[in-house]
């Protein structure tokens, strides 16, 4: 479904992303971690080209998303991805219903009476269904982080980027975004996560990656990961993350 | 001399309030608040425009808007007004009467001002609000029109407020090319008194004051609603008093 192949990436002199070559299949959960700076966020955000990249190729359903095209097959080829990003980016002037409405509406053309019914079953689904008319400023984070996940999910996509989608909350507050997330898990749909919640990846991931220094230094299924890891670079973080 | 002014104003107060109407033209405050209302009403889309085009990256739209822009700002509004005075008649081969000189001379000269305020709204706001409308498929200049303008022009309301007192007192140069506006309306009576110039001319600063205060206040009262209705989890656009 997702496919890097020698993707490379440079800020300058700096190397973001070195020779990635992985892939998501249909269904399948990918759990990317790694340190901070490792280019987890920036290699997700090459997949919907919020990110451009110096070469190699990123294939969306087999269609390269950094070819050259048209502004509109851009925007197509976006509205099939859902995003959801670390800092929520709900829009502050819309209540939590036109959020989720405005996409669908404005651009897959549906009437605004079908995608408010839509983004209603969608509230109801993470929960929400009694917030639809509240501002973004009245949510706390993780409720602000679930309109954004059913935001995304509107478009009905046939995958789900997560980037970093608990980063910014509080503890208590992370709990309720990762069990819409595994709601989705549950219902088959394909997801590419970065997180920090291990417990999480080892919980629902298929495989995760293990990024250092803008490269995939170990992709494993979570019990490898978690039991043996191979690369001293990952053996390393987990010994961190567990004296913390 | 308190007296006097009072008698002045009792002798005066219609052709202060609307000039030589309906006898002659609409003067006096009438026709500076009509001036000022429609001066701003018509810089705003202009400026507007101006500012996307100073965010655009392609040359042939900034380029123009940048320039006009550094003219506007570096060259003092007087010499503005002798240009349109003067030039306007000769491209249009027509006279320009005085009120519409000083209308397009304040859309040309406020909307360049107001454009940067515009477009320091437009950057101030963060932008992950443009990354999220676009991974929802959403063009550039939807995005812009349904998720960035909302935003930052709801947020630059009060700088517009200011920018329209900043009208009203920029009028008065309007008498150089005899627009019977306030000005001209207290520069006839002093010419018809002559011996009471400080009088005329304090009730003139006094109407100024009155008019400006007033919008002034209100912009701070509006100021205050808008930070009060934003404070919450999510802030936007800190920077706009840096704008004015």
């Amino acid at each position: 479904m997702i496919q890097f192949r020698d993707v490379n990436k440079w800020y300058g002199h700096f190397c973001v992303l070195a020779d990635i070559n992985a892939q998501v299949r249909k269904g399948e959960v990918v759990v990317v971690c790694g340190p901070s700076g490792s280019g987890k966020s920036t290699l997700i955000r090459t997949v919907n080209r919020l990110e451009e990249i110096r070469s190699g190729e990123v294939l969306f359903d087999g269609q390269n998303v950094h070819a050259k095209m048209t502004g509109a097959q851009l925007n197509h080829l976006r509205s099939r991805i859902g995003f959801v990003f670390q800092s929520f980016n709900l829009f502050p002037h819309l209540s939590a219903l036109d959020n989720i409405v405005l996409s669908p509406w404005r651009v897959n053309g549906l009437s605004r009476a079908e995608a408010r019914e839509r983004a209603m079953r969608l509230l109801e689904r993470v929960g929400l269904g009694d917030r639809a008319h509240s501002y973004p400023a009245q949510l706390s984070g993780g409720q602000q982080q679930r309109v954004a996940i059913a935001r995304a999910l509107a478009m009905e996509p046939p995958v789900m980027l997560f980037d970093e989608p608990t980063s910014a909350l509080d503890p208590e507050m992370v709990g309720e975004v990762l069990a819409v997330m595994r709601g989705l898990v549950n219902d088959g749909m394909t997801m590419m996560c970065v997180t920090h919640e291990m417990s999480f990846a080892r919980e629902v991931a298929d495989r995760i990656w293990f990024m250092d220094a803008g490269r995939i230094l170990e992709t494993a299924t979570p019990a490898d990961f978690f039991g043996s890891p191979q690369h001293p670079r990952a053996q390393r973080f987990l010994a961190e993350l567990r004296s913390r | 001399m308190i007296a006097s002014a009072i008698g002045i104003v009792r002798d005066n107060w219609l052709l202060l309030l609307i000039g030589q109407y309906p006898n002659g033209p609409l003067g006096g405050i009438a026709a500076t608040l009509i001036l000022s209302v429609l001066g701003i009403v018509l810089a705003f889309p202009f400026s507007v425009v101006v500012a996307l085009a100073r965010l655009s990256r392609r040359w042939v739209l900034w380029a123009p808007a940048t320039v006009l822009v550094y003219v506007v700002r570096g060259v003092p509004m007087l010499m503005i007004i002798f240009w349109v005075y003067f030039m306007f008649p000769l491209l249009l081969g027509a006279s320009v009467p005085g009120f519409e000189t000083m209308l397009c001379t304040l859309v040309l000269y406020e909307g360049a001002f107001l454009s940067e305020v515009v477009r320091a709204g437009i950057e101030a706001l963060p932008a992950g609000q443009m990354d999220a409308a676009r991974a929802l498929g959403h063009s550039y200049p939807r995005a812009m029109w349904f998720v960035i303008l909302p935003q930052a022009l709801y947020n630059m309301l009060p700088a517009m407020l200011s920018q329209w007192v900043g009208t009203i007192k920029d009028t008065t140069l309007g008498y150089v090319i005899n627009v019977p506006e306030l000005t001209f309306a207290a520069n006839q009576i002093n010419n018809r008194l002559l011996t009471k110039p400080f009088e005329v001319f304090l009730i003139l600063a006094i109407i100024y004051y009155v008019v400006c205060f007033s919008l002034t206040h209100a912009a701070t009262v509006l100021e205050r609603r808008i930070a009060k209705k934003r404070a919450g989890p999510v802030v936007l656009a800190p920077a706009l008093a840096a704008a004015q």
